[in-house]
């Protein structure tokens, strides 16, 4: 029995009304060619009791980080989320609604998402901020088939971009479907042993639409070269740059240093990891890509009465005027993740942003004095700076590592193999707010033990 | 008025955390990476945050503030189970690259939303990773194109959108790089099937549509659509915007459709959050299961000692289809949304069915009273049906046309009425075929008493002079919004006084 339906028991008197006498009156304009015959094969409804016991049973199967110890970073880190947050947006009035089609009954959330594009524009240093793209990597493709459409004319590498080569292949994938029907030719951006961006590659790049770094870049590299980018490309070559948010508490604002775009996970400010979505994807640029940029955008207007108010703005940019010739197809977005995120970033302010950074690199910093010490275990990008995460080179694989590591409850990081064909042995390790001493203590301990192990074997 | 960025408390202020493992000191950056100036961010205290957010909801309106008929949003009712469900550790908490055996319970319910899916839509394989319908769209189109370049039908240049179709439509087709054609449809809105036989050639790839289509019509030519299209050897897109009013009546396979995507937040009750998320899953038939993006989920009896981390003795694993066109998404879909979408699934079964029929009950039910209560208040001449037909499916559309020809009363001015009226207007100006048009889209979860109501209110604003209704609204927060001088006066940030 079906719970949810207001006028069940209810179609007769309301079929009598309209003057029919059957549910079927109401598909008669369904041939009966394509009917679906006989009941749907599908199991029997549940109440809400029965339901919430099958989520607690299929969900408690899976393993929550918080009942390990954590190592697994990778683009998506487990920062402490404050409960504020979790109870606001429960509000049905923002979680209930729609695109704010109607300014004068939307005011709540249009400001709210005005209030985010200020905060990220401030956070990384661009005027400009839309309310949110999917996530990391369709910020990421959104931001070059965006360059490409301001750059391409005056380019002297026609639809050209040059993407960091060290760019997670699945992200990469995103880029290229996205790039493909543009007849984009995307480039790699070389990188030196240590990890920061080779600069003569950069030169490469020179008269291209645009190029795309990471800053922590995937395998944990705080770059201090990404500043001299901008002078070696030009004016006509966009610099993207993809953040880790909270890395901004410490590190420059791209936007200072000459990024045109910056994009990025906003997962670690305002949501958990939650499988890999619903997160939100940051998306900032300045004044130049402005009328070609994706996504909604609000701008602060005022009513009839002169009063301040709120509405969408630019929508010329988007599919529902512009059809096929918009800048993105993308309508639904990820409003309600990017208010949590609203929400993280007023609490933290601007000094508990930085404490925030603190920590995680400060558990980083730790994680690295201890595994640098053990015997057999190498950082192949030791010199270099890193804000939460590094590689290890193993004496064996990574996967078998991360194997012994499951088998005494650590996640132990993330298997770059997965990444980069050549790298069996390299095992990425992340450390956020929520890592403590102790915990990098047992991580050591046992990949000690580990390590020890394949040395006897070896 | 609550301004966040009014709020400059102590250095500090705000969220207090625990101290670091190691002393701030003990952090060294280079002078070129270090931040010079700290991002110009409120001082706010929990209280004061709580406060504004609170005031910012009490200033927008949502399902649950009351009706809101937005046509081709469907704006249902979001069970509050689905909520706590999804905040359990067991999915807030977890990784998309943790190992298998990590994950055998998120990727039992995906085999599951998977499997439904596939039943419903009479499609052969279901992946859940796009997030959105508009990701959704494109993702499909990017499978027949690779499933044509593989073909060696490289001469398939065209995508084929009625004129009443979403702009997602041809926005995604145009984003896979294909030339789009559109067809006009009848005067009922209709697909034109004389227009498709005069455009559909061998350089059509895929015909896009919506069916019951835009105007809430169902499209009983279909298979003749399919037909045409198939005979020159494309492919047919069914857009699932629509998809509540039809699920255990028809289904896209049964229409003869080849790809499907899912809007899950509509049909299966995701909370829309003010814009998203969302999650579009798509369907294919078997010929195009081979470029579905994966991971998608596949299981098999267990083997060795995977009992200890099994559900049920069947172990579900991610698969990767052969000739996939790689990811839209980074990660594995909006698993979030899907867990909802799949507490929302067992809510109903294979009661399914009788959702849709009520979807399509209410809102032929709500055609029935708007025009009677119309014609009792004596202003039945200023609406006509968007479309002339006897039955809608979930959503029908209404022309202001004479409205605005006679009193000068136009759609957007009736939406402004309703909002007075304390309901959400329903979409307005969309489908462009119908002149001043308000498409009307109540769900099966509103009772028969919200209806009448409703219909009566609707009345009584299209009683209301037209100098009172160009006026209009003055009971919401704010007044009519100037978006012209939104567009010509830019501010899309804080003000800071030292700018």
């Amino acid at each position: 029995m079906v719970d949810q339906l207001p006028n069940l028991g209810r179609e007769a008197e309301m079929l009598a009304i309209m003057g029919m006498s059957s549910i079927e009156d109401l598909f008669a304009d369904v041939p009966d060619e394509v009917r679906m015959k006989g009941p749907l094969p599908l199991r029997d409804p549940q109440s809400e009791e029965e339901i919430i016991a099958d989520a607690r049973r299929l969900l408690g199967s899976n393993v929550a980080l918080g009942e390990r110890v954590s190592f697994l970073g990778a683009g998506l880190y487990r920062n402490y989320v404050p409960a504020a947050v979790f109870q606001l947006i429960t509000r049905g009035e923002f979680l209930t609604s729609y695109t704010p089609y109607q300014p004068e009954v939307s005011q709540g959330m249009l400001q709210a998402m005005w209030e985010f594009q200020t905060l990220i524009s401030e956070l990384v240093g661009l005027p400009i901020a839309n309310l949110s793209l999917y996530d990391g990597s369709t910020a990421a493709a959104e931001a070059i088939t965006c360059c490409v459409r301001v750059h391409t004319r005056k380019a002297t590498q026609k639809d050209t971009v040059y993407v960091s080569e060290l760019t997670p292949p699945d992200r990469m994938s995103v880029v290229e479907n996205y790039c493909q029907g543009a007849e984009i030719k995307i480039k790699l951006l070389r990188h030196n042993p240590d990890g920061t961006v080779n600069l003569s590659s950069a030169q490469d790049a020179a008269g291209s639409c645009g190029v795309y770094v990471e800053q922590p870049n995937p395998i944990g590299v705080l770059d201090g070269g990404l500043p001299l980018l901008k002078e070696i490309l030009g004016e006509h070559t966009a610099l993207i740059v993809a953040v880790q948010p909270i890395s901004l508490g410490l590190v420059e604002a791209p936007g200072v240093y000459g990024a045109d775009i910056v994009v990025g996970e906003g997962q670690p400010l305002g949501s958990p990891i939650t499988g890999g979505g619903p997160i939100y994807g940051i998306f900032a640029c300045s004044q130049p890509y402005l009328r070609l940029m994706p996504g909604r955008i609000v701008g602060r207007s005022i009513d009839v009465d002169g009063k301040e108010a709120f509405c969408l703005t630019l929508s010329t940019r988007e599919q529902h005027i512009r059809r096929h010739r918009a800048t993105s197809n993308i309508c639904t977005n990820e409003t309600l993740i990017a208010l949590m995120g609203a929400m993280h970033m007023s609490l933290l302010g601007p000094e508990g942003l930085h404490d925030l950074a603190v920590r995680n690199m400060a558990a980083c910093t730790l994680g690295k004095q201890k595994l640098s010490s053990i015997e057999g275990i190498h950082l192949p990008h030791a010199s270099s700076h890193h804000f939460q995460e590094f590689v290890i080179e193993l004496p064996g694989t990574a996967s078998d590592c991360l194997a012994y590591l499951d088998s005494v409850g650590i996640v132990g990081g993330f298997d770059l193999h997965r990444w980069y064909a050549d790298r069996p042995n390299w095992l990425l390790v992340s450390f956020t707010d929520q890592t403590h001493a102790n915990q990098i203590e047992l991580l050591a301990a046992h990949l000690e033990l580990w390590a020890a192990d394949q040395g006897v074997t070896a | 008025m609550s301004h966040l960025f009014d709020h400059h408390g102590a250095p500090g202020q705000g969220y207090a955390q625990p101290a670091p493992v190691l002393p701030a000191s003990s952090i060294v950056l280079p002078d070129s990476l270090v931040r010079k100036s700290a991002p110009r961010w409120p001082r706010i205290s929990e209280p004061e945050m709580v406060r504004h957010y609170t005031w910012l909801s009490k200033r927008n309106f949502g399902i649950d503030t009351g009706f809101y008929p937005l046509g081709s949003c469907t704006m249902k009712h979001n069970p509050r189970v689905n909520e706590v469900i999804a905040q359990l550790p067991g999915i807030a908490d977890i990784h998309p690259h943790q190992p298998e055996h990590h994950l055998q319970g998120l990727l039992s319910i995906y085999h599951e939303m998977q499997h439904m899916l596939e039943i419903v839509a009479g499609m052969d394989q279901v992946t859940l990773q796009p997030v959105a319908g508009a990701q959704g769209e494109f993702t499909a189109v990017r499978c027949v194109q690779e499933y044509f370049r593989l073909r060696g039908e490289d001469q398939r240049t065209k995508v084929i959108v009625p004129d009443s179709a979403h702009g997602t439509n041809p926005a995604s087709a145009a984003m896979c790089g294909f030339e789009i054609v559109e067809i006009p449809s009848r005067v009922d809105g209709r697909i034109d099937l004389d227009a498709l036989r005069a455009v559909a050639d061998e350089t059509t790839a895929v015909m896009m549509i919506t069916n019951p289509n835009t105007l809430g019509l169902f499209e009983a030519d279909i298979l003749e659509a399919s037909a045409i299209v198939h005979g020159v050897g494309g492919q047919m897109y069914y857009d699932g915007a629509n998809f509540n009013a039809i699920i255990g009546i028809t289904s896209p396979g049964l229409m003869g459709f080849d790809a499907v995507h899912f809007n899950l937040h509509k049909t299966f009750s995701q909370p829309h959050g003010g814009g998203g998320p969302g999650s579009g899953p798509i369907g294919v038939k078997a010929h195009l299961a081979d470029f579905l993006p994966g991971p998608i989920v596949k299981k098999r009896p267990i083997m060795g000692d995977e009992a200890k981390h099994a559900i049920d003795d069947m172990w579900f694993g991610w698969y990767e289809p052969t000739h996939s066109i790689g990811k839209v998404q980074q990660w594995h879909g909006n698993a979030g949304a899907i867990i909802r979408c799949w507490a929302y699934y067992r809510r109903y079964g294979n009661g399914l069915t009788t959702m849709s029929q009520h979807a399509v009950l209410n809102a032929n039910y709500l055609r029935h009273v708007l025009h009677r209560e119309a014609e009792l208040a004596g202003v039945s001449d200023m609406i006509v049906d968007g479309a002339e037909t006897d039955v809608a499916k979930h959503e029908f559309t209404i022309s202001l046309g004479p409205a605005k020809e006679k009193h000068g009363i136009s759609a957007m001015d009736v939406a402004k009425g309703l909002l007075d009226m304390g309901y959400m207007a329903p979409t307005v100006y969309f489908p462009l075929v119908v002149p001043e048009c308000m498409m009307i889209e109540p769900t099966e979860t509103e009772s028969k008493e919200t209806l009448d109501t409703f219909a009566k209110d609707f009345a009584i604003v299209l009683q209301v002079d037209a100098e009172t209704l160009h006026a209009a609204p003055i009971t919401t927060p704010v007044r009519r919004v100037d978006e012209v001088y939104a567009a010509r006066n830019l501010c899309l940030r804080h003000p800071y006084d030292d700018d």
